[in-house]
């Protein structure tokens, strides 16, 4: 128990320490999301899927954030610039555009 | 509704201007009496033919044998109602067959039939179209424990029956209640069918009634037991009302008519005729259905009962009404009852719904019954039914074809509450896009500048 509380501490220190602030921000982000979707899930179970459509719509909506940040977040993590190139702007592009075509989806289907 | 109201004047019209002394009858007055003998006959039920007479029929008693007689021209009846006292004639009237006396019946005439231990092959067949299947020839009803015993002391043909069928809209309540009644009855057993529903027994025998021949044997033997009819299966009178609401009274006695069995000592004979000659002749129990009406319970009565709609929206609520009338005594009644239900149909039953009976301060010849109902939650075309079929009543069966429509495109409703928190759940996303869009543009670097000597 003493060892595996000492690497979660050593993991929390090395997270607080080296991560990136954006990178941070993402996780954070990622973080709201997985809360955002488990309520709307829970939601679900709790009710009964009655209108399916907006059921997807919101869940749907959460889980595609989060991979979108994921990707973003593997694109600009530093330690991957050798794959990706140095440029977070370009990555960031893709994600607002992503988002745009998302959300338009969503609430079209939302219902 | 425009129909029922029609339909309601002109009952209060005929009601009004008939005098008192036409017949009490709703069908009418004119009864045909078919007889072995007239001049015997008026004799013999001289009780029976002036009761028929003081309740304002228009009697013809007529020879069973007299070939001018015919229940038809050109297809209208000539008479209203039959009674056949003749049981053991082989031809009636001009010839008349079997299917002249279901063409009656059908048409809407009623008939009385009285039978007797010599009763022809004709009235046989006759009464197997209504389900009555009078016993072998020969035999007649005995009973060694309830007779009249001021007559015929050896072989106790003239049976005193009192089990009635509890059927109030045939029997008056007096006779119901009357512990001791007497039926007295001399004549053939008729077994029934029970399967079918049109059919009634009104009397049958006791315990220890039996049908058997009076000149063999004084009781039943073993061997014969197994056919014969006895107790609670043998049938005395049995009362049947067609689909059409004509009524047909099967009794196995002719005696049972007859003065001298009506004025014997402690006889409830003479209520008892009046009572299945009533009730066949269509002078009690008769029920109407005056008018009815639906339409949407939002909608005020008053103003949409011009118009009926014709079609509903799923899951509406509407309001049902039905207007009720029984005769008896001479005038039309409220009925008043608790199971008139009504039913919705579309190819199955999906509601079937008691309707309450509600004050009319207009009428007191009408009951009005009432129902808000919710449609189901179904579309498709539905026929809301009241199908009223009680033992001894009138039957009512109204049917109204409406369609149930599905709603338009533009009446759903627009947000579903049970769908916030996926509409909130959508919304929290773009916000949270948005921030974590103004926390990457907006990000100053001192953080990384912080933890860049740490890191080293």
């Amino acid at each position: 128990m003493p060892a595996s509380a000492h690497v979660l501490a050593k993991l929390a220190r090395d997270y607080a320490a080296t991560t990136p602030q954006r990178l941070k921000v993402i996780d954070t982000y990622m973080a709201f999301c997985v809360a955002v979707g488990l309520i709307q899930f829970l939601y679900c179970a709790l009710v009964g899927t009655f209108p399916y459509n907006a059921f997807l719509a919101g869940f749907g909506s959460a889980v595609a954030c989060f991979v979108f940040a994921a990707n973003l977040r593997i694109k600009t993590n530093p330690s991957n610039s050798h794959q990706f190139g140095t440029s977070s702007e370009g990555a960031f592009a893709e994600f607002v555009l992503c988002h745009i075509v998302l959300h338009f989806v969503v609430s079209n289907f939302l219902g | 509704m425009r129909l029922g109201a029609l339909l309601g004047t002109l009952l209060a019209f005929s009601s009004a201007c008939l005098p008192s002394t036409f017949a009490r009858s709703v069908t009418g007055d004119r009864v045909l009496v078919l007889v072995p003998a007239v001049e015997a006959a008026l004799h013999e039920y001289s009780v029976f033919l002036d009761s028929l007479e003081r309740r304002g029929f228009d009697v013809s008693v007529r020879a069973a044998a007299n070939s001018s007689v015919v229940l038809h021209t050109d297809g209208d009846r000539l008479y209203d109602h039959v009674a056949l006292l003749a049981p053991a004639a082989k031809r009636l009237g001009a010839a008349l067959s079997v299917q002249d006396f279901i063409d009656f019946v059908d048409t809407g005439g009623n008939m009385l039939v009285a039978a007797s231990a010599a009763l022809s092959d004709f009235q046989r067949r006759l009464a197997v179209q209504f389900g009555v299947e009078f016993d072998k020839r020969g035999t007649a009803v005995i009973d060694h424990s309830h007779y009249l015993r001021t007559k015929a002391p050896s072989n106790h043909t003239i049976v005193a029956a009192s089990r009635l069928s509890n059927i109030p809209a045939v029997l008056s309540p007096p006779l119901l209640a009357d512990e001791h009644r007497a039926i007295y009855f001399e004549g053939i057993a008729h077994s029934y069918d029970s399967q079918i529903p049109l059919l009634a027994p009104l009397l049958t025998g006791s315990r220890s009634t039996y049908s058997g021949s009076p000149a063999t044997a004084e009781r039943p033997s073993s061997k014969s037991t197994q056919e014969q009819l006895s107790g609670r299966s043998l049938g005395l009178v049995s009362v049947f009302q067609s689909r059409s609401n004509a009524r047909v009274v099967f009794a196995g006695s002719t005696a049972l008519f007859s003065d001298a069995l009506i004025s014997a000592e402690h006889s409830a004979n003479g209520p008892f005729v009046t009572d299945i000659s009533q009730w066949a002749f269509q002078e009690k129990a008769v029920l109407r259905e005056i008018a009815h009406r639906h339409h949407l319970a939002s909608a005020a009565s008053s103003s949409s009962s011009s118009e009926q709609p014709d079609h509903y929206r799923v899951a509406n609520v509407i309001s049902y009404e039905i207007d009720l009338s029984v005769y008896h005594d001479d005038k039309w009644h409220p009925y008043i009852a608790d199971d008139v239900q009504f039913e919705a149909t579309m190819l199955d039953p999906y509601l079937r719904l008691t309707l309450n009976h509600t004050q009319s301060a207009d009428s007191d010849a009408v009951a009005t019954y009432h129902g808000d109902i919710k449609l189901p939650d179904r579309y498709g075309t539905f026929t809301f039914s009241v199908n009223y079929k009680r033992t001894g009543l009138s039957s009512i069966d109204v049917q109204d074809t409406v369609a149930i429509w599905p709603l338009r495109h533009d009446e759903y409703p627009r947000f579903l509450s049970a769908a916030y928190p996926y509409y909130a759940g959508s919304f929290v996303m773009v916000a949270g896009f948005l921030a974590l869009c103004a926390a990457w543009l907006w990000n100053t670097e001192p953080a990384p500048k912080s933890s860049k000597p740490k890191s080293s």
